[in-house]
């Protein structure tokens, strides 16, 4: 245990799926969402097989937790950075 | 005890352009050697809204703990995890991401913000960027007496590795200028 060093690199079990998801998502992002097409987003299949790796192999509880709630996202974005924003959005 | 240290940056590259950079920093392979401090990052979750034209998502960062290695001998771990969401919204053109350690906050709570949004002398063809990074050593813990030194090396190493996240931003803005400019790969 004690050489064990727990660098997870991308030698992590989800390195592939991770991988294939963010590579679609980027792409989505750059050629759809920037571009006005808001109503949907892709990569589907490619997100549910990477949740699927994931939830099987987060160690870490904390982590997990975010996991389990899909489609909640933690809004710490949105509180006091959101004041300086001049664009006046309200949240 | 806390630490509040911000930067300003402006990249000549358009809004689009950069919050694309933005996503690909942590995870092109390509920029591992010099981000080296960042192990993983995961997608935990995320949420696109239509009728307001924003998305969010939640991503785990898995970083090599910062500070000197006897802290990291004490505490018994070398990596950290770090939560960081992040919300665009593509109608006002503004990303805003922010992160916070998970690991050790028992000790230090770090917590980072960044917002990428249209130049206003210049909105179309430039981006300014804010960051934020506050830096609070627990005044409780057992580590009090150095605090001070640990905070110090903490805040050195941020501004170090902000100042390697801005390169990785040039060089994937500038790809991608070359890519939307010439030819389709």
């Amino acid at each position: 245990m004690k050489d064990q060093r727990r660098f997870p690199s991308s030698k992590s079990p989800c390195a592939h799926l991770r991988d294939a998801y963010h590579n679609c998502f980027n792409r989505w992002y750059a050629e759809k969402f920037l571009k006005g097409q808001w109503d949907k987003e892709d990569c589907v299949s490619e997100w549910q097989k990477y949740r699927a790796c994931l939830s099987e192999h987060l160690e870490d509880k904390h982590l997990s937790r975010f996991l389990e709630v899909e489609g909640t996202v933690s809004s710490i974005v949105q509180d006091d950075l959101g004041k300086r924003s001049a664009s006046g959005v309200s949240q | 005890m806390v630490k509040v240290y911000t930067q300003e940056h402006i990249y000549k590259h358009p809004w689009e352009r950069v919050t694309s950079a933005s996503w690909r920093k942590f995870v092109d392979p390509e920029n591992k050697r010099v981000l080296s401090h960042i192990l993983q990052v995961d997608t935990l979750n995320h949420r696109l809204d239509p009728s307001a034209r924003k998305l969010y998502t939640t991503r785990a960062v898995t970083v090599h703990c910062p500070g000197p290695w006897f802290i990291r001998k004490l505490i018994g771990q070398d990596i950290c995890h770090c939560l960081e969401s992040t919300m665009v919204d593509a109608q006002q053109r503004s990303m805003q991401l922010s992160s916070r350690n998970i690991s050790l906050q028992k000790f230090v709570e770090v917590e980072e913000k960044i917002r990428y949004d249209p130049h206003p002398d210049n909105p179309d063809t430039w981006t300014i960027c804010l960051q934020e990074t506050r830096i609070y050593i627990k005044p409780f813990s057992a580590l009090a007496s150095i605090a001070e030194k640990v905070e110090q090396r903490c805040a050195d190493k941020f501004m170090q590795n902000s100042a390697k996240g801005r390169e990785v931003m040039e060089r994937i803005c500038k790809y991608l200028e070359t890519e939307s400019t010439g030819l389709p790969l």
